[in-house]
């Protein structure tokens, strides 16, 4: 066992266990807080796949920018004992059935994996900036121009739902 | 790829028709002139084999016969759809220019998922189609229902798009050739790769979701029937034969060769869309949640062209497209002059407006598959595929069994318009025109030409 296995378990066990524990802690920021170590181990782990703009950018985006909205949006909803919905327990029931039909399927393909390679480091060069760069603006130019209508649609929704309907008044009833 | 380029472009083009144009009537003029344009276009690309703009795009869109006939269809029912209710889109909210323009990108998102070759183009088609209808499902902001629908809509198709992601990470880390490219699917002998098995379950039932097949069909009535009429009718037409369209390309050409391996999960997934579709419309009282459920029934139709993946499948899904979405967006067209949405306030209609009573009639006649309509030459057609499938024969018979509960729901309808007496109003005031009765009889003509020609819409695609 070298020191690239050590860290890669370490990052494993860190990322798992701090998502265990997001899912698991009554409070909504203790949640967020723990989902930005969850962040982070797996900014780790890109580094170890020598992709460390993805890293970088893992960090700055969701760490950073994503998770402070997170934040605000926990603490404005103002979250307390008293707003918690009533649990039901027939949901759960069925949740825990339907979760655990998936953990089933994701298990048994799991184990099928080679083990032997469990850890492959310092190969591949895909997540460097440039080669990144040449992939996204060679290969893949079309998924990449054609994601813009994706996001032009996004912002006129968001125009559309949020902009006052000042012409609300000579709406007529239907 | 005409109908992709030009359709986005015409979005940018209504979008700023928002904001420059103040008039609320414009926005529709434009947007026909514009869609014209896309068709043309696309039905010179078909003809042709040529597209006005050249770029590399490697490979990552199919533009065969196949494909680009089923764009001009969805462009054509479309161009149908605006000039039968373009005026009703006006009266949902202030923002015109935007619902049009949120409308041309779902026409591009759906040129995309009908020529798509490689799963990330299929990945961002399916979310270009799915973002701007969760806005036009909440457009009606006064609207409770309509928010909840928006806000439902949200959620579940986020979470279901999120499988089809973890489905396609899936299929691509299982996948020895390290592509995307669905003809490029490493299937192995014997069973497939556990890895890729695992995939095509989150791929499909993400799929599932997006067509509404049960059982991952709740969202469907309470979204359609929260979002304003006019919506719906593009939703639950144009959108989902699209949907249904990017399932058989995917289906066919990345797991085509390992049908025998999941044919049973689509089996399982057929019956229980039709059972629960047609069983549940029966019992509606609303005419609009009442197509909400024909539409999932008839989702299950069409699951049928999945189950039998040929030649007659493809004809199928080409004549379905047509006649599904011509018939509903006619009804729905109708539905939305309608002053009450029950059942019994379409009592009468046929006295009051003959026209609309006709033409009513002859769209549910089409939903039910009565022959001489192009409903039951698509159903025709489906049920001949999966005969010639070879597997199961069984479905046909259920298929067969509840086409025919189907008729009591539909025909509920039409003893309302022709046999019962009208005791209240039953037509909003001043809103039947002239060219709105004009469009309603295309329709149902172009319906029974198609009913009559079936090869008028299938011929295209040998081009």
């Amino acid at each position: 066992m070298n020191i690239t296995t050590l860290v890669f378990i370490l990052l494993s066990v860190m990322s798992v266990g701090s998502a265990i524990m997001m899912i698991s802690s009554k409070s909504p920021v203790h949640s967020v807080l723990w989902l930005i170590v969850v962040f982070f181990a797996i900014s780790g782990h890109y580094i170890l796949l020598n992709a460390q703009f993805l890293a970088i950018v893992n960090i700055i985006v969701y760490a950073g920018a994503i998770m402070v909205l997170f934040l605000f949006v926990v603490m404005l909803m103002n979250l307390n004992a008293e707003t918690e919905p009533i649990k039901n327990y027939r949901l759960q029931l069925v949740g825990i059935i339907s979760g655990g039909a998936l953990l089933l399927v994701i298990v048994s393909a799991v184990m099928k994996i080679d083990t032997e390679q469990l850890v492959e480091m310092k190969v591949g060069d895909a997540g460097l900036i440039k080669v990144l760069g040449m992939n996204l603006f060679k290969n893949y130019i079309l998924p990449f121009e054609i994601s813009s209508v994706l996001f032009l649609s996004a912002m006129i929704g968001a125009v559309v739902i949020g902009k006052k309907d000042d012409e609300v008044v000579n709406k007529p009833e239907n | 790829m005409n109908a992709l380029i030009l359709s986005a472009i015409w979005g940018l083009v209504m979008m700023f028709c928002g904001v420059f144009v103040k008039s609320k009537s414009i926005p529709k003029y434009i947007a026909v002139l514009g869609l014209s344009i896309v068709l043309i276009s696309s039905m010179i690309e078909l003809l042709t084999k040529k597209s006005f703009f050249h770029f590399g795009y490697n490979n990552m869109l199919n533009t065969e016969g196949f494909n680009l006939s089923f764009i001009v269809i969805i462009l054509f029912c479309t161009l149908i759809y605006f000039l039968l209710t373009g005026s009703e889109i006006e009266k949902v909210g202030a923002h015109v220019g935007e619902y049009f323009a949120l409308i041309f990108f779902v026409l591009c998102g759906i040129s995309i998922v009908a020529t798509f070759n490689t799963l990330l183009m299929l990945f961002i088609g399916i979310e270009i189609i799915s973002i701007p209808l969760y806005i036009l499902t909440g457009s009606d902001k006064r609207n409770l229902k309509s928010n909840e629908a928006a806000l439902k809509y949200f959620l579940m198709g986020a979470f279901s798009t999120g499988i089809m992601l973890m489905g396609i990470a899936f299929i691509y880390g299982g996948n020895p050739n390290a592509s995307f490219y669905i003809d490029k699917i490493e299937m192995g002998i014997g069973h497939m790769p556990v890895l890729i098995a695992v995939g095509l379950l989150f791929v499909l039932v993400s799929m599932s979701f997006k067509v509404s097949a049960a059982p991952f069909h709740f969202w469907t009535p309470d979204v359609y029937d929260g979002a304003p009429t006019v919506f719906t009718s593009f939703m639950s037409s144009v959108v989902k034969v699209a949907g249904f369209f990017a399932f058989l390309r995917l289906f066919e050409h990345a797991f085509g060769i390992v049908q025998d391996q999941w044919q049973v999960l689509i089996v399982f997934i057929t019956v229980a869309t039709l059972l629960i579709g047609n069983v549940t419309a029966v019992f509606q009282q609303s005419v609009k949640r009442m197509l909400a459920y024909s539409s999932i029934a008839q989702a299950g139709f069409m699951l049928l062209a999945i189950f039998a993946l040929n030649d007659k499948a493809k004809e199928g899904i080409l004549l379905y497209a047509a006649a599904y979405s011509l018939a509903s967006i006619g009804l729905f067209g109708v539905l939305t002059k309608m002053e009450d949405y029950t059942i019994d306030g379409f009592n009468g209609l046929a006295k009051e407006q003959p026209v609309l009573g006709l033409a009513a009639t002859i769209f549910l006649l089409s939903l039910t598959g009565i022959p001489l309509t192009a409903g039951f030459q698509s159903k025709f057609f489906m049920l001949m595929a999966a005969i010639q499938n070879g597997h199961h024969f069984w479905i046909v018979i259920v298929a067969v069994l509840f086409a025919a509960i189907s008729a009591y729901y539909y025909f509920r309808v039409i003893q309302a318009i022709y046999f019962k007496e009208a005791t209240k109003t039953i037509i909003l005031p001043h809103s039947i025109n002239i060219p709105f009765k004009i469009m309603l009889i295309v329709i149902a003509a172009l319906i029974l030409i198609i009913g009559v020609y079936p090869e008028l819409v299938i011929g295209w695609m040998y081009r």
